[in-house]
């Protein structure tokens, strides 16, 4: 055969030669062209050595923990991601800790206060990023809207907290799940308590606070703790009290909501 | 036993979130591979791995179970790839007006420099090596990668590139080129 073209040796490497018995045999005997060949081989050799860098072996879950929260939820409601429905099935089994117990009293009178002094001004178009376009919704029922939407914020940061402080502990805890939660609650948390400092209301924005720099400190740490770190972790939310003050504040939400719904009720009958 | 893929699928099709996040943590690393070698950026290939699942979560419908689940996602990397090149040269051309598809430039960019003992030598040969592949066009870099590191047939990469196969076969064929234009000098300066 003649001698072969670059691209010819070039198809042989790849197999895509058409007669690769014949480049082959004619490389043997060829030492111009396999000397063109040697020279390809050092290139591709050289591509070869470069390296990928490595991923840890969670990256699959890494990836997972990021990807969650932007796909679309399967279950039915409108209003309670399965996500949620899944932390809810294993929260089933928690049980408050000593510390949450022994500070009840003194958070539920405070939460009562800020949930007094919040909610009823709960009566302009554009609070809460509304605009005019809804102005035809009556206040009632926006308030009770903005209730409910306030109040599943509020249970869902709970779940994740509930979900976060009961982890196993077996060696590395993978709190991935709970990040990927937490990550999607920071940005509507930050939404309401701007509105909270906005109206005044500074009890309530402080709660709020307290519970972004929290769900941010979820979201911002390693996916996988030790044993050790993790209890430091857990210490740290406890020592903030933080489930309690939600869990209280959540309460007092769903109470106006429900009070909400028996006012519109009312004005319709 | 593990479930196949197969069974994942169907499984997240009906909207089962579990089963798709094994698959997201079983193929992610692979696509992390190919996805580097594109980008030639760890930043970026994170990216067009996220990228790659959302899209493939979202066209699970379409997916024909006849074909294996990870073809299919590595067709949907290279795509998202391919697409992040193309931004990259579009902004690069509007940025600073250079032809990339000519290989003259290659040359005093790689002037090869001695280097004074192997290692030097093999950081040498890598930062060559990573800058010939960003000289290469979209097109060449996916073809090249496509054929070097996955082993994809002439016809599988041309229904990436949407090119035929003589297209495709000229893709590479430049990208081998261009490759060794710029890595001869270095390589040849040791042997």
């Amino acid at each position: 055969m003649n001698h072969p073209s670059e691209h010819e040796l070039i198809l042989h490497h790849y197999g895509e030669a058409p007669d690769r018995t014949e480049v082959a045999r004619h490389l043997e005997v060829c030492e111009s062209c396999r000397s063109n060949y040697q020279a390809l081989q050092r290139v591709w050799s050289a591509v070869d050595a470069v390296p990928v860098p490595e991923r840890s072996e969670s990256y699959g879950a890494e990836v997972w923990g990021r990807l969650r929260p932007r796909l679309p939820q399967p279950c039915q409601s409108n209003t309670v991601p399965s996500l949620i429905q899944d932390l809810a099935a294993r929260v089933m089994t928690f049980r408050l800790p000593r510390w949450a117990v022994a500070c009840g009293l003194a958070l539920a009178v405070g939460a009562a206060f800020l949930g007094g002094r919040f909610w009823p001004q709960l009566d302009s178009g554009t609070r809460f990023g509304m605009t005019r376009s809804s102005a035809h919704i009556s206040t009632q029922a926006r308030e009770r809207i903005l209730l409910k939407e306030i109040g599943d914020h509020l249970e869902r940061s709970q779940l994740a907290l509930i979900e976060l402080i009961n982890s196993q502990t077996n060696g590395l805890v993978d709190i991935s799940l709970e990040q990927a939660l937490a990550r999607q609650l920071v940005d509507v948390n930050r939404l309401y308590r701007q509105t909270a400092s906005r109206l005044g209301d500074t009890g309530m924005a402080s709660v709020l606070e307290d519970l972004e720099r929290t769900l941010i400190e979820i979201s911002n740490s390693p996916a996988k703790l030790s044993a050790g770190e993790f209890a430091d972790f857990r210490r740290r939310i406890d020592t903030d009290d933080m489930l309690f003050k939600v869990k209280v504040v959540s309460s007092q939400v769903r109470a106006k909501e429900r009070e909400a719904a028996r006012e519109l009720a009312g004005k319709r009958s | 036993m593990e479930d196949s893929d197969a069974a994942l699928v169907k499984r997240a099709r009906g909207g089962d979130h579990d089963a798709f996040r094994v698959l997201v943590e079983r193929h992610s690393q692979v696509l992390f591979r190919l996805a580097y070698r594109m980008t030639g950026n760890e930043h970026d290939a994170e990216d067009m791995v996220q990228e790659t699942f959302l899209k493939a979560h979202r066209q699970l419908g379409r997916f024909e179970s006849r074909s294996s689940f990870s073809t299919w996602l590595h067709r949907i990397a290279a795509n998202c790839s391919l697409d992040l090149l193309r931004k990259r040269q579009r902004r690069a051309e509007e940025d600073r007006p250079v032809d990339v598809e000519s290989a003259d430039a290659l040359p005093a960019m790689l002037s090869p420099s001695p280097a004074p003992d192997q290692q030097l030598f093999h950081v040498e040969v890598r930062q060559k090596v990573e800058c010939a592949m960003e000289q290469l066009t979209p097109m060449e870099r996916t073809a090249f990668v496509l054929r070097h590191y996955e082993g994809q047939s002439i016809e599988e990469i041309g229904s990436v590139l949407g090119a035929g196969a003589s297209a495709t076969k000229q893709s590479i064929f430049r990208a081998v080129q261009k490759m060794r234009r710029a890595l001869e000098p270095v390589l040849d300066a040791t042997s």
